[in-house]
Order: structure tokens, then sequence, then C-alpha cells
């Protein structure tokens, strides 16, 4: 039961992780159809960025308002990297072949893992100790504060984005956007303002979950954004591409599914029975767990 | 265009069969490794290019060929040339068993999925299943090339050895554009409805490229595995796969288009040694600007074996 229990809260943790990041790709793909391959990249270029903050602009200092500004210094450029990145890598290939768009995807993920490896060299570097290694030990169960934080922010955050996305004027466009562009267009909906929105979106969220891994596991490298980006995209896949609460519910799932095979089996095993996973639910249901929300026959 | 095919290939064919006597032996490994990727290249353009299925695992039939033959040499004491049948069968078995249950899923699902394989392999021969892979270090000192009982321990012989499988695929890639498959998986890239709605059975045939592929797959792997005498886990990557599915779209899923690809990913790096840790940016950034500047490729295929008065029928439907 121990181990149980334990491996919930690790699970519960990995998994809001993993949720934020496929939120990014679930809206991505839900209105430009494109498997943004370079997110997780960005995810660990945040990591990256979040440190260099630390170090540079903050000196180093880990009081509390210093710590809520390297979130969203981090943030913020990371939204900016997204919006440059879908200008000049994405745009020019929303009319070319859906192909055409995965390989400039592929070509994006290249440039910025080897463009952290260039900046910040290709040793694990170790991420600052921003929140104070706190512990609670409950019958066996250790939890940390950053696993309460993490599960707490990351809530938080996917709570407010649904609420923008299902209440705000800007969410029904973004939904309009995502069911049928050319039919957005036509009712006044400015798609290329819909889809900045959304990368702006989609970056800071994954810059938020880089920070979170960062703070996790301490140890970051220039290539963790594959992995990190492929689970969330498997987390995607899971709760139903295109749609929101089914990326959260993925993203959940698939954390506690690796944290259970970690404690129960082995962790050298996770990747191949994440991808077993993957099939499986594919086999069964086609489009997810709860059901993809993307428009027509692609 | 015409005039290239007609006189480019052949020339070429003659360059490749004198050249590797004139190289030094550190070109020849050089060429060898061209060649060998060529191969797989070709393999992946049947999946991908010609029958239109999004497979970004194809280092894994790759892989799975190229162990084959290192463990049949290495435990079992058999030729490296007597490794072919099975390399070459075994690959092709497990495109069956692989895409089978996936076929029909649609094309971005089947590219997560053809990159769980390739994880999945590499996870495997890294865990030492059965304790045959080697794991991590992978299984090294094969023999060298023999031949009805001569031992052909030159390089030489490594070089004619791929040449005579690029030969060979390039014999299939040709017989299958004029074949009745070939024309089949041609349509139902292009239009997946309307090729099963004229009765062509998508699932056969997309099942079919896939054994195809793979099978030439896992032959070019016996010829890495004997190139190198060695095989290890990290030269079947996810991101080989990634470098051949770049490259047959980059190259627009055309012959040329297919070895200039080849050769900026993996000939370049061994010229441009110096610029080793920058490979990968300025791959990126080439592959961005390739599709933007041309989105389908930079160098097309044609479907060109179909008669003229056919394709500007089929012209009002694209």
């Amino acid at each position: 039961m121990d181990i149980f229990l334990q491996q919930l809260a690790n699970g519960l943790t990995i998994g809001s992780i993993f949720a934020l990041v496929a939120l990014g790709y679930t809206m991505v793909y839900g209105v430009m159809k494109l498997i943004n391959f370079a997110h997780g990249d960005m995810v660990a270029a945040s990591a990256f960025v979040g440190l260099t903050i630390y170090t540079q602009v903050m000196g180093q200092a880990t009081s509390l308002v210093a710590v809520i500004a390297i979130f969203f210094l981090s943030a913020a450029v990371m939204a900016c990297v997204g919006i440059i990145l879908e200008r000049l890598a994405y745009r020019p290939l929303r009319e070319a072949p859906r192909l055409s768009a995965v390989v400039s995807a592929l070509g994006a993920s290249l440039m910025i893992q080897n463009g952290i490896m260039l900046i910040w060299g290709p040793q694990m570097r170790i991420f600052p100790e921003l929140i104070p290694q706190v512990y609670w030990d409950i019958n066996g169960v250790v939890i940390s504060l950053i696993q309460v934080l993490i599960l707490v922010l990351s809530l938080g955050l996917m709570i407010a984005l649904y609420l923008f996305v299902e209440k705000t004027r800007m969410g029904a466009a973004i939904r309009a956007s995502a069911i049928d562009q050319d039919a957005a267009r036509l009712m006044g909906i400015n798609v290329n303002r819909i889809i900045a929105i959304i990368f702006i979106i989609g970056s800071s969220l994954g810059a938020v979950g880089g920070l979170f891994i960062g703070l996790y596991y301490r140890g970051i490298t220039f290539n963790m954004g594959w992995q990190y980006g492929l689970y969330a995209f498997i987390a995607a896949i899971l709760g139903g591409i295109g749609n929101i609460p089914g990326a959260m519910l993925g993203g959940m799932m698939l954390g506690l599914f690796q944290a259970f095979i970690a404690g129960y089996i082995s962790s050298t095993w996770a990747d191949a029975f994440t991808f077993i996973l993957l099939i499986l639910i594919l086999i069964v249901r086609p489009t997810g767990l709860l059901g993809e929300r993307v428009a027509g026959k692609v | 265009m015409k005039n290239l095919e007609r006189f480019g290939f052949p020339a070429l064919i003659v360059v490749m069969a004198i050249m590797p006597n004139l190289l030094n032996p550190r070109w020849q490994a050089v060429a060898i490794t061209f060649l060998i990727f060529t191969v797989v290249a070709l393999s992946q353009d049947i999946i991908l290019g010609k029958a239109g299925m999004f497979n970004m695992g194809q280092a894994l039939f790759f892989g799975m060929g190229a162990y084959i033959t290192a463990i049949l040499n290495s435990q079992y004491g058999w030729p490296l040339l007597a490794t072919i049948p099975v390399a070459i069968l075994l690959p092709a078995l497990f495109g069956v068993l692989l895409s089978g249950p996936i076929i029909h899923l649609r094309g971005d699902y089947l590219l997560v999925v053809t990159i769980g394989f390739n994880i999945v392999f590499i996870q495997v021969v890294q865990n030492n299943l059965g304790g045959i892979t080697g794991g991590p270090n992978g299984i090294f000192g094969l023999d060298s090339l023999s031949l009805f009982g001569t031992q052909l321990t030159s390089q030489l012989a490594v070089y004619y050895f791929a040449f005579a499988v690029l030969l060979l695929t390039l014999g299939i890639m040709r017989n299958l554009e004029k074949s009745k498959a070939g024309r089949a998986l041609h349509y139902l890239r292009e239009d997946h409805l309307a090729a099963e709605s004229i009765g062509i059975n998508t699932r056969v045939y997309k099942i079919f490229a896939f054994a195809l592929g793979a099978g030439i797959a896992g032959l070019a792997g016996t010829v890495f595995a004997t190139q190198y005498s060695a095989v290890s886990p990290e030269a079947f990557e996810f991101i080989q796969s990634v470098l051949f599915f770049s490259i047959v779209l980059v190259g627009g899923s055309s012959m040329p288009g297919i070895l200039l690809g080849v050769f900026m990913m993996f000939v370049l790096p061994e010229i441009f040694r110096e610029f080793a840790t920058w490979r990968f940016f300025i791959f990126g950034f080439a592959m961005i600007l390739a599709m933007i500047l041309r989105p389908r490729g930079i160098w097309p295929a044609t479907f060109g074996k179909i008669p003229k008065f056919l394709i500007k029928e089929s012209n009002h439907g694209a």
C-alpha cells in the first residue's frame, strides 16, 4: 500500500507536468492540425532560460518574488520564441502539403535542441533550488513541497485555461478556429491572431512545465525535450487530440501509469509499456479516451 | 529531366562502380556509408513516399537486420552472407505484424506509433532481452565477408557488396513503379477513398509496402553490420529515423532528391568534421528553409509511367 500511495503522489506530480506540456500540443494540433515537434524542445529550453535568468538577472535570489519573476520571465521569453517559430517556420507552410509542415517542425525541433546545446553546452546542468526542500512523511509516504506546488499550480493553470477557452469571447474564437478556419474567418475572426495566441498560451504553459521539470528532477540536459515532448504528445493522443480536458486527463493518466510501472515493474521498461498502452488504446478507441476535437477527415 | 534520367543514372552507376578503386580507405568507408544509408532511405521512400504512410521508425527495421546478422554471426557462427535471408524476412515479417493492427490509423497517429516501435526496439536491445543483444555496448568483432570459402577482408569487397544491394534496391524500385502494386500504392497515396472505391485493397497494399520497405532496410542492416563489424543501439536511435523521414520528404521522394539528401545528411558531416557540433542545428535550419522554398521537396518525384492521356484525366480530380 505504501508503494501504491507513494507512486500515486509521484505519478500525479509528473502527470501534471505532462498535462501542462500536452496542452501546448493539443491546442496547436486542434487549430493547425500540426504536430509541433518543437514544443518539447521549447520546454527544455525554458528550463535553461530559467537557469540563466536565475544566475544572470536575479543574482541567485530565491525570495518568493524572485521565483515568481523567474516563472513569468521564462514564460514571456518562451512565448516570444513560440510566436517567432510560428511566424517563420509554420505560417509559410499553412497551405503546403501536411508533411512539409511536419518536416519543418522536425527541423525547428533540431534547431532549438541543438541551439540549447550550442549556448549552454552538452553537459547536464543543475537547476537551482528555488523551492525549499520541505518533506512531509505521512505514514511512510514522503511528499515534498515541490510536488504539492507542482500539482496545485498545474491544476490552477489548467482550470484557468479551461475557463478561458469555454467562457470567454476569445475562447469561443479559438474553438471556432479549431472547428473550421475558413468559416471562422468569414465570421470575422482573425485566425492568424488566434494562432499567435495559441502559441503564446501553449509556449507559456510549456515553459512552466519546463521549470517544473528543472525543480523536480534538478538535472537538465539539452536533449531532454524529445522525451518529455513525446510523452506529452502521447498524453494528448490518449485523451483525444485537440481536446483540452482530454490532454489534462491523458497527462495525469500517463504520469500515474509510468509511476506505477516504475514502482511495480522497472523504470527501464517505462517507454516500452507507454507505447504498448498507446497502441492498445488507439486500437480500442482510435480517437482517444474523450474523443478528438479535430474537424473533418484529414 | 528525361535526359537526366536516361543518361544521368547509367553514368552515376558507372562512376559508383569504378570510384572505390581510386579512393583511399577513409573515403571508401564514407562511400560505403553513403550506399548503406541510400538503401535505407529508399526503403523508407517505399513506405513514406510511394505508399504515403507516415512511418517514422525506419531505423527499427534497419537495426533489426543489423542485429540479426550480428547475432547469427557472433553467436551461431553463420557466415555473414548466409544471414541475408533471415535479415530480410524477419524484419519484413515484423513489418507485417507491426503495421497490421495500426494501418488504419490516421497519419499523425501512425507517426507516433512508429516512433514508439523504434523506441521500444532500442529499449529491448539496450536491456539485453534474452541476453543476446549485448546491451548498451552492442555486439562487436564480427567475421569478415566470405564467399565460397574465400575470405574477402578488403574494404573493397564490402563496397561492392553494398553496391550490389543498392543495385538490387534500385531494380525493385524501378519494378515497383511499373507494376500493378506500384500503381496501386500511387493511387492510395493520392486519394485513399478513391483507390478503395475502384477496388484496390488498400489494407493489403499498405501492409505490402511496409513489409517490402522493412525487408530492404533489414538487408541494408546486414551491410551495415558487415562494414562496421559491430552493431550498437545508438546507430538505430529514433533520431536516425527522423533523418530518413526528412531525407525522403526534403528530397521530394525522387531518386536524385534522395541521393542528394543522403549526401547532405551523412556524407557532408564526414567532410566538414570541424562543424560536428553545428551539424544538427544546420540540418534543422536547412529542413525548414527547404520546406518553405520547395514544399514538395527539392526534387519532386513525378509518377511518369502512366500514359499521357490518363494523366490529363486524373489531373481534373487533383
